[in-house]
């Protein structure tokens, strides 16, 4: 046998058992009610039944007869018994038919069985008194409790007619609810399985409702929105691979083709060699500085972080640069006397700078200047460089920071065109600003705002 | 001729690197997998080990660990085609002595090997001499003969480096590595360039060499005949 799936949800099985637990209560509450009543309603009886009993054993022996028969006939609802009674038990005067043996005589209002009608063809339990009065007759005094026998009726009608309902209606609820949960895991599984099978674009189904799982399908929508994202960058890095490799694997392969063909001696055959082994390093090394760019993008490899003191770094880039410089008969000048530290990745932040100023150098011609400076704008610590070389051109500033990108002036320099874009990236894995300025020659900044 | 333990997978690439080893006259054994080189290393014939961190079914690094872990100092070198510098660093963490990144030139593999084989004892030694060349680590001065030799604090360092490494092929990225830390290669030819200029300091155009460029891969320091 088995449930239908709407009732097998843990949703469904929570209203359940809620629902029982309140028809528990209900019923609890109502007992104790009906309880209390009874309780009240047998004391008021016993109350009156003691009463009327002593009333009636004040009265003269005379007097006492009528006033029975009087009481009697003043009681329309029939809810009265009374009954006198001689020594010997024979009746005198009342609508009982007999002495209940079960009576106590002279004991408190207890529930007795009385015979009544005629011929005591009937009885009916009530609460009732006996005394014995001054002339050695008894005197009965009953009070029918019907009333708490209603009062049951009335709160079990009242359970049945509120409790079922309620009960059938909170099961409706939880069917309901597990119904429609399960329509919404049932979408989100059929969602899931189509990305599991490839679909990246699919997205999990929102209703622009603020509930928790509105919530968590906005979060998980928004790691699907990554994962696009970064496929896509990889994708694309491999596109980039392969564009950029092709060239020079094809240089190669002719090289090595004609120098098989065409090669005399051994030397020439080492030549082209070497000449291929070289064009193959080159390619490594692109393959490295991308993948190496699309690392420092995509992750967030911040366990190398730390406080940098930014001077020293400059300063230490500066040392590096300055044999170079020299050779090539540029002017390096370092300008560093900020105390500025800054949160980051100290190689990166060297390789960064480094990267600019080997750029400076390169593209700055002989005679001419290099600038390496900390200075404080805003607040903010910003690291420039400054050459005085052909600069880059409003229209291709953005362009530059881009993979591969090289200026027609630069073709016939050497480097590999990435340096700007692992500047880049290096930047913006520490939330700093990079800047290519417009001047005289080249000047960029990074400002490093210090975040906490 | 110096035991070496070579653990790599790939067949071919090993094939090639026990053949060229071989012809600089090392001693390779061989290891196909992670298992059989953990077993081979352990019996600690080797004086030193290759490892490979790419292996069926395991990080060469687990197998660095392991060694470390039973006491085993024989100086690992690790390959690997991961070269991101996160990579290396983890690599010199598990406890490998150094680091290369597939593909590399046969020399540089060479050149890191002999580099392990013949690590410098930590000296204590105020003094290093190679030759007529003299280094005061205390007083920060430099001699060759009796000519001073000014140095820059730069050229200072890259000396002591080669002096106690002498006789050694230094390959550039070894002595960036090592005597500059930079973990990134640099796009302008920076070693060839500050090495210039301590040749120059260090070996006077009468002189005999000391610093010899070594088949364009790296720089020697060597006691002149």
């Amino acid at each position: 046998m088995s449930l239908p799936d709407f009732a097998r949800t843990t949703t469904f099985r929570w209203t359940l058992a809620v629902a029982g637990a309140f028809a528990l209560y209900i019923v609890v509450l109502f007992a104790a009610v009906y309880w209390r009543t009874e309780q009240y309603l047998t004391a008021r009886s016993d109350a009156v039944v003691t009463l009327q009993a002593q009333t009636f054993a004040a009265a003269t022996p005379e007097r006492r007869s009528d006033a029975i028969g009087e009481f009697l006939r003043q009681d329309p609802r029939m809810v009265q018994y009374a009954g006198l009674f001689t020594a010997e038990g024979r009746r005198i005067v009342g609508n009982l038919e007999a002495l209940p043996g079960d009576l106590q005589i002279d004991g408190p209002a207890q529930q007795s069985l009385l015979r009544v009608g005629p011929g005591g063809s009937e009885t009916t339990i009530v609460r009732a008194i006996a005394a014995r009065l001054s002339d050695g007759s008894v005197l009965v005094i009953g009070r029918n409790v019907d009333e708490v026998e209603e009062i049951a009726e009335i709160v079990g009608g009242a359970l049945a007619v509120g409790l079922l309902p309620a009960l059938c209606l909170s099961i409706a609820a939880g069917a309901l609810l597990s119904i429609r949960a399960q329509k919404r895991v049932e979408e989100v599984n059929l969602r899931a399985r189509r990305i599991v099978a490839g679909d990246l674009r699919q997205r999990l189904p929102t209703r622009g409702v603020d509930d928790p799982f509105d919530k968590l399908a906005m979060i998980v929508n928004g790691m699907l929105e990554r994962i696009e994202a970064l496929i896509h960058e990889i994708s694309g890095v491999g596109d980039d691979i392969a564009h950029d490799l092709r060239t020079p694997l094809t240089r190669v392969r002719v090289r090595l083709e004609r120098g098989r063909e065409h090669a005399a001696t051994v030397e020439e055959l080492r030549a082209v060699v070497d000449q291929s082994i070289a064009s193959l390093d080159q390619s490594l090394a692109i393959i490295t500085a991308l993948l190496r760019i699309a690392e420092i993008e995509h992750s967030r490899r911040l366990e190398g972080f730390g406080q940098i003191p930014l001077a020293p770094l400059l300063r230490e880039v500066g040392d590096l640069y300055d044999p170079i410089a020299e050779d090539k008969r540029v002017t390096l000048r370092v300008d560093a006397a900020d105390e500025a530290t800054v949160h980051g990745d100290r190689d990166l932040l060297f390789e960064a700078v480094a990267n600019l100023v080997d750029n400076a150098i390169k593209f700055t011609p002989e005679g001419g200047r290099v600038e390496l400076a900390l200075v404080r704008r805003d607040d903010e610590p910003v690291i420039r460089v400054k050459d005085t070389g052909p600069g880059i051109p409003d229209d291709e500033r953005d362009a530059v920071t881009k993979r591969f990108y090289r200026s027609d002036k630069s073709r016939g320099t050497a480097g590999l065109g990435l340096g700007l874009s692992l500047v880049a990236a290096i930047v913006k894995l520490h939330g700093f600003r990079f800047s290519i300025a417009a001047g005289p020659g080249c000047l960029v900044e990074i400002a490093c705002p210090q975040l906490h | 001729m110096a035991r070496l333990l070579l653990i790599e997978d790939d067949k071919e690439t090993a094939d090639e690197i026990r053949a060229e080893l071989g012809e600089r006259g090392f001693d390779v054994d061989w290891a196909a997998n992670g298992i059989e080189g953990l077993d081979k290393a352990r019996s600690g014939e080797a004086e030193a080990i290759i490892v490979d961190r790419l292996l069926p079914g395991m990080d060469g690094l687990t197998i660095v660990e392991a060694l470390r872990h039973a006491g085993v100092r024989t100086p690992v070198l690790v390959l690997s085609a991961l070269g991101a510098v996160d990579d290396r660093v983890r690599g010199l963490r598990a406890g490998g002595d150094d680091y290369l990144t597939k593909p590399f030139a046969t020399v540089e593999l060479i050149a890191r090997i002999e580099a392990l084989l013949r690590r410098p004892a930590e000296s204590r030694d105020t003094m290093l001499r190679v030759g007529p060349l003299e280094l005061d680590l205390i007083e920060r001065t430099a001699k060759r003969g009796e000519r001073t030799i000014d140095l820059l604090p730069r050229e200072f360092r890259l000396l002591e480096y080669m002096m106690r490494r002498k006789e050694q092929m230094l390959t550039r990225a070894m002595l960036l590595e090592e005597v500059w830390k930079y973990k990134f290669v640099p796009q302008t030819n920076l070693v060839d360039v500050h090495m210039g200029r301590l040749r120059r300091k260090v070996d006077e155009p009468d002189e005999p060499p000391m610093i010899h460029n070594a088949r364009g891969v790296g720089f020697i320091l060597r006691v002149p005949a």
